[in-house]
């Protein structure tokens, strides 16, 4: 296990630059039960509340969602496995006003011809075609063995009023990992199609991240008390263990993405909350939280020494220093680190990793990671 | 006498009520939020006010699910108040913990150890 200054981290900033590069919002990897798909409806629902005005987007993007998801659950065991690429995957995106949805699961290679042929012909077909098409699928019946698989990408075109854009990336000899963009907004995006070819290609970059780090779930900031909430419902949906277990965990991600909130950095307008990353990882024997956020760079020796020093202290050693923050009454109005690493420190019962990443004169990209063992 | 404090409980602020009349104090539910000082001002003013004139015995009831250090702080000035308080009239704490919740029941322990008052550990 990694412990203090740690460059293993530095994926984090790769991460967030991704991340940030497509305004990509939300990332699922793992398998999808009815209760994480739940939570992840929830967790969109919330999102679309906050951002979006339009209830015709929003109830356009909700159906396509359902849709999206329904077919990873549908097909996530098609081609079971152990490998890190038979976890389904879930993608939100917002750029430029407009809402990305891409969604992936394992496919046998003997598959592939038929996906292929399907959407090809669903992109082909004007509005009105497709109609009779969908009409055609349903009552035929005889396209898919697995219930309805042809019906959703029809129906997820006449919703999104969108091509739909695919990729298949080999994964073993007999079977691939299929992705689907969809893009669930109003108008088409004529001519912007290129574009979203690279998206698609930084989603797959990113997802090879997500496979080799063990990842669970990425969400990019900005980070607010409002938007830390909604993370925090849909975690205490996903934690699986015991009471205890997941309290800790809850305990932990609290101070952590206040930790961004109150100390965090905006290069910019700070209207949304600061910008950040949060990731939790999942391994055999223990969960990763990681966080990322920008940091005043006159405040990072500071918080440097006041992390190696939570580090290097003993239980008891541990204990005392707590005691002596918690009746000092005046960090509170000097905004310094309070509390909050050593509680990290202590709950977790490992050593905190970090590292700091050069971005500017001004700013530095600090990366934070707590280690929490399963019991 | 002292007005009661009734403030109700948000999804990241806590149930607190103060009411020296029907002799109620108590703090409940969550507390995480981003603002702890800002919360717990009139909840401080409020106890500070009561301390120039307490009642005879102040039964004080933690029955928290969950706070963060931010709130741990506003506690412990809390418990300082009640500390005070304790020189002139009986004062007890009531904590309250889940019987899986042992990080509860170990902040509690932490603030009995740290304050001189009467702690009662109660599992709920």
């Amino acid at each position: 296990m990694h412990t203090g200054n740690a460059d293993f981290l530095n994926f984090v900033l790769a991460l967030f630059k991704a991340m940030q590069r497509d305004n990509l919002g939300y990332v699922y990897r793992g398998r999808f039960t009815q209760e994480i798909t739940d939570n992840i409806l929830a967790l969109t629902e919330n999102k679309l509340e906050k951002e979006e005005h339009s209830s015709k987007i929003k109830k356009r993007v909700y159906s396509i969602l359902v849709e999206c998801l329904q077919n990873i659950t549908r097909h996530q065991d098609d081609a079971k496995n152990d490998l890190p690429d038979s976890n389904g995957l879930f993608v939100i995106q917002k750029q430029e006003d407009k809402y990305f949805i891409t969604t992936g699961n394992m496919v046998m290679n003997d598959n592939i011809d038929y996906i292929k042929n399907l959407i090809e012909t669903i992109n082909s077909l004007e509005k009105e075609e497709l109609k009779s098409y969908y009409k055609m699928v349903l009552e035929d019946g005889s396209l898919s063995a697995k219930g309805g698989a042809g019906l959703g990408l029809i129906d997820m075109a006449r919703k999104s009023g969108n091509k739909l854009l695919y990729q298949f990336r080999p994964v073993k000899e007999d079977s691939s990992f299929f992705y689907l963009h969809t893009i669930p907004s109003l108008e088409g995006l004529e001519g912007n199609f290129e574009n979203k070819e690279e998206s698609l290609n930084n989603i797959i970059s990113i997802h090879n991240t997500l496979n080799a780090e063990n990842i669970l779930l990425v969400s990019n900031g900005p980070f607010n008390q409002e938007s830390l909430m909604v993370l925090l419902g849909s975690l205490e949906g996903q934690m699986t263990g015991t009471i205890s277990h997941k309290k800790k965990v809850f305990y932990i991600v609290v101070e952590m993405l206040q930790n961004i909130v109150k100390h965090g950095y905006a290069p910019e307008s700070k209207a949304l909350g600061n910008p950040g990353i949060f990731i939790l990882g999942s391994h055999k024997g223990f969960y990763t939280i990681t966080t990322g956020n920008y940091v005043d760079k006159n405040k990072s020796g500071e918080l440097k020494e006041k992390l190696e020093k939570v580090n290097s202290l003993t239980q008891d050693e541990l204990d005392n220093y707590f005691n002596k923050c918690l009746f000092d009454f005046e960090i509170d109005s000097s905004k310094k680190a309070g509390l909050g690493i050593i509680d990290l420190r202590i709950k977790s019962g490992n050593p905190i990793s970090y590292t700091f990443s050069e971005v500017t004169d001004e700013f530095t990209f600090f990366s934070l990671q707590t280690v929490i063992t399963t019991e | 006498m002292l007005e009661a404090l009734i403030i109700e409980s948000k999804e990241d602020t806590p149930k607190v009520v103060l009411d020296s009349i029907n002799k109620v104090f108590q703090i409940s539910e969550r507390s995480l939020p981003e603002n702890a000082i800002g919360f717990y001002e009139p909840v401080l003013e409020w106890l500070n006010q009561y301390a120039t004139d307490p009642v005879e015995i102040t039964i004080f009831n933690f029955s928290l699910e969950y706070f963060n250090t931010a709130s741990a702080k506003q506690i412990a000035k809390i418990l300082l108040i009640l500390e005070n308080i304790a020189k002139k009239q009986r004062v007890a704490i009531n904590w309250y913990y889940k019987k899986e919740d042992s990080d509860m029941l170990s902040s509690g322990t932490r603030f009995s150890k740290l304050i001189d008052l009467n702690f009662s550990f109660i599992e709920s």
